[in-house]
């Protein structure tokens, strides 16, 4: 295989766990509500655990065309569809992780503007963050892998939930299945974004070392995702009628708004501060594989191409400007992840195996002939 | 026709001490060459004239004075830049015929010659434990050293390295249990350095540290024993260097900066208890002042009501903006520190009294600060001297500028986004080639045994696995055979 990754940049295989764990945590867990109670109503924890567990059959999909021995993306595509087209269809990619990066970068910055800093500029802010961005992904692949390694250090947040359960109706779940089998796959689909982030594992793949026998972390990751999500929505189902639920934009921030302790209030602040943690691996991973993919597809180094990619951010950051921009960004982005995820890497998936077994097929016959 | 090193120890003999004599013994003539202020006289007198008036036989040349004289470390030379190294070194050269080359070298500094017999840990104390610290002298340095590891296996390794100084440097590890690529990398790290004068392993340490532009240390320092026969027996490799009463050892990861000896002297549950106060330290140390100015800055409904008057009140006679309180009281501090370490020991405690009770409630009195800023600045001062480790207790302070400056500009997002820089900073550092902050990434859930608390000795008995020992076990424990665990009595 060419481009063999060295064996000290590689981090552990269970690090996964982590790295798929991360981004999907920063997905919009302050704001997924109100995106998937749109069709399932109460019901729309059934719809989070329906993508939950249909993304298994993905992780396993990724695995079984990446592994033996292993590869990205890139090796596939050059592998499947030649050395031209293949290129082609990778530099497509590269657009892809670079949306991702803006959105779940301009929405953090959003989130700063409306919660703690009005008057702050957009610049300012998108500044400051791309100046970190650069210190961390400059630092390569295992400092982008230990960063995302600490949104651990997020999960004691989680016990904060009590507050809002205690506040809590359970009788605002019932009842239960009310909706038809379409109405929960509609709301799948549209809470399918929570879990984006875990493509990103197309590219850095290589990196982990003997990815197979760790493939139980992938699953774990997406197990401990699902779960969290569907505490969240439970509770947040529990604690808001759903007619606020449509008028509220950051559920979660608002939850714990109630928290209050003998020396400190306002807890939403510690939640937008502490996001910062999720959000600088949410973005540093995509980035950082579009350098990847630039150096192995276009031969540019990193040390190009991470300027220039930092750049096109800002810009892009400042030109999506108001809540209308970053809602049509959003329900665009909700658009292509899902369809990336659910259906692109199936028929890469579908291909692959085809390829494979036509290959064989060959081979066996100019043995056998 | 004179011999070279006739004319190399005319050049050095420009120098006041280097004496050049001539002693008859009997009917010989023997010319002694050496610097007066290297030797040890009592050597020269006892163990090399003596013996060569009581000899009876013949003496037809150096090789027969060789046999005459029971020191180990004679040698029969006649290369002029060995016999000028080993002069400067404390040798003496004696020669029968000065129009030759060949002499004989023999070894008679004097170790003890400006240099402390004994070492109190003064710097590092611990109130349980040995009080024995390393001395300037390298050759106590490692006779302390091997007298406390007594294996075979300790190996020490020499260098000279400065072009000027000539200093000695020791890397000394045990085989077979450290890994030897630290070895190698910190063998051919000294002997890539070209430098005039090594004063201290400190220095050393920034010349071969893995990254010199960090505040953090990459390498422990310790003037304890203890402490660095331990990081031995982990499977570190230690570097002495001759003049320095400290020992650096590598490669460290973050959290053995927090550890104290005392640590295992004391019973598991304390060792653990005080430690974890020690984080809390560190915690409270790097964030509270920064906390104070962002939640008085920017984001004062973070206070609950009840408290939020107490404080406004306290600083309701301030005229400054909190940025410009806390910076004051900082330096205040820092200035009381700096004073107090350049000053002798009686001297600076009449100055941290005068500095700290004094200067603190005039400070208060004056409305230049609140009172509340008061308690927090001294608490966390006190705070960061709970590191151990000098140099990891300096890091400490200083992280805390910068994060004040962040914590003023954008609040909780500031203090935040230097966490986050110090933590992608930390992430890159290597220790020897070794990640800095190991047990948290790469996780290595064996290794919280021993970071966060320290646990048992039951849990205790393999090496740490960062500094990727040849062989994991340490010990094994074995539960006291006359403590029966049935509670029947029977």
């Amino acid at each position: 295989m060419q481009n063999q990754v060295k064996e000290n940049y590689t981090i552990s295989g269970y690090f996964v766990f982590f790295l798929i764990g991360a981004p999907q945590a920063a997905a919009g867990i302050l704001n997924f509500q109100s995106h998937v109670l749109r069709d399932a109503g109460q019901d729309s924890w059934i719809s989070i655990i329906l993508v939950g567990l249909s993304l298994h059959l993905i992780i396993w999909m990724i695995y079984k065309m990446l592994g033996n021995p292993a590869k990205d993306v890139i090796d596939l595509h050059r592998l499947i569809f030649g050395k031209l087209m293949g290129n082609a269809i990778s530099l497509l990619l590269v657009g892809y992780y670079f949306i991702m990066a803006l959105f779940y970068f301009r929405a953090y910055i959003e989130i700063i503007q409306v919660w703690v800093f009005p008057t702050v500029r957009t610049w300012a802010m998108a500044g400051l963050l791309i100046c970190m961005i650069y210190y961390v992904v400059s630092g390569g692949f295992r400092v982008v892998a230990g960063f995302s390694f600490f949104y651990m250090a997020l999960i004691p947040l989680l016990f904060l939930l009590y507050f809002p359960i205690r506040q809590g109706n359970i009788h605002q779940l019932l009842p239960v299945l009310n909706h038809s089998f379409l109405d929960l796959l509609k709301g799948a689909k549209s809470s399918s974004f929570i879990f984006f982030g875990l493509e990103a594992l197309l590219i850095y793949f290589p990196f982990l070392k003997s990815p197979e026998k760790n493939v139980k972390w992938a699953h774990f990751a997406l197990l401990f995702t699902t779960l969290k999500y569907t505490a969240m929505i439970i509770v947040t189902l529990m604690y808001f009628s759903q007619g606020l639920l449509k008028h509220t934009l950051w559920p979660t921030l608002a939850m714990s708004k109630i928290i209050e302790l003998s020396f400190v209030a306002r807890f939403e602040y510690f939640y937008i501060f502490m996001w910062l943690l999720v959000i600088i691996p949410t973005v540093c991973i995509p980035i950082w594989c579009c350098t990847r993919m630039m150096k192995r597809v276009a031969a540019l180094q990193p040390r190009l191409s991470l300027p220039f990619i930092l750049a096109a951010l800002f810009i892009a950051a400042l030109t999506v400007n108001e809540r209308i921009q970053i809602d049509v960004l959003e329900k665009y982005i909700n658009e292509i992840g899902f369809y990336f995820i659910f259906a692109y890497i199936p028929l890469l998936f579908i291909i692959n195996t085809v390829a494979l077994k036509l290959k064989s097929n060959v081979d066996k016959s100019f043995k056998d002939g | 026709m004179l011999s070279h090193v006739h004319k190399a120890l005319k050049e050095i003999s420009k120098s006041n001490d280097f004496l050049q004599t001539t002693i008859d013994i009997k009917d010989i003539r023997l010319h002694f060459s050496y610097y007066k202020t290297l030797i040890s006289h009592e050597q020269f007198h006892h163990d090399l004239l003596s013996f060569f008036q009581l000899s009876n036989g013949e003496i037809e040349n150096v090789h027969d004075l060789k046999a005459l004289i029971p020191i180990e470390g004679i040698k029969v030379l006649s290369n002029v830049e060995e016999i000028v190294q080993s002069l400067a070194h404390g040798s003496i050269f004696i020669q029968m015929d000065p129009s030759l080359d060949e002499g004989l070298l023999v070894d008679i500094a004097d170790l003890k010659l400006g240099h402390r017999g004994y070492n109190d840990t003064e710097n590092e104390y611990s109130v349980i434990g040995p009080k024995v610290g390393f001395v300037e002298n390298i050759d106590i340095n490692l006779s302390l050293l091997r007298r406390g590891l007594v294996t075979e296996k300790l190996i020490f390794e020499q260098h000279i390295i400065g072009s000027l100084s000539k200093t000695r440097i020791v890397i000394a590890y045990l085989e077979d249990i450290t890994n030897p690529q630290h070895v190698n990398t910190a063998r051919q790290r000294l002997l890539d350095l070209e430098f005039d004068v090594l004063f201290e392993t400190s220095l050393l340490e920034q010349l071969i540290t893995d990254n010199s532009n960090s505040p953090f240390p990459l390498f422990m320092s310790s003037e304890r024993l203890d402490r660095v026969m331990y990081s031995m027996l982990n499977g570190e490799v230690a570097l002495l260097c001759d003049g320095s009463p400290i020992v650096i050892t590598a490669p460290v990861n973050l959290f053995s900066f927090i550890i104290s000896p005392e640590d295992y002297y004391l019973p598991w549950i304390m060792g653990s208890f005080f430690r974890l106060i020690r984080y809390f330290g560190i915690a409270f140390s790097i964030l509270a002042t920064s906390f104070y100015v962002a939640i008085l800055t920017f984001h004062y409904t973070v206070i609950p009501r009840d408290l939020l008057g107490p404080i406004i009140e306290s600083r309701s006679n301030v005229p400054f903006p909190p940025l410009l309180e806390v910076l004051f009281l900082e330096i205040t501090i820092e200035l009381l520190r700096e004073a107090g370490s350049r000053l002798p020991t009686k001297v600076s405690q009449t100055l941290g009294i005068v500095g700290g009770i004094i200067l603190g409630q005039a400070a208060v009195q004056a409305a230049l600060t609140s009172n509340i800023l008061l308690i927090i600045v001294s608490l966390s001062a006190l705070a960061s001297f709970t590191t151990p480790i000098f140099k990891m207790s300096n890091t400490i302070r200083f992280l805390r500028f910068p994060l004040i400056v962040l914590a003023s500009l954008w609040g909780g997002l500031g203090i935040m986004i230097g966490l986050m820089l110090i933590l992608g900073h930390l992430l890159r550092l290597k220790s020897l080639g070794s990640p800095y902050i190991v047990p948290l990434f790469p996780f290595r859930h064996k290794s919280f045994n021993d970071s966060f608390i320290r646990s048992s000795f039951t849990f205790l008995s393999h090496r740490l696995s960062f500094t990727r020992p040849l062989s994991k076990k340490r010990f094994t424990v074995q539960k006291n055979k006359d403590i029966g665990d049935d509670y029947n009595n029977e």
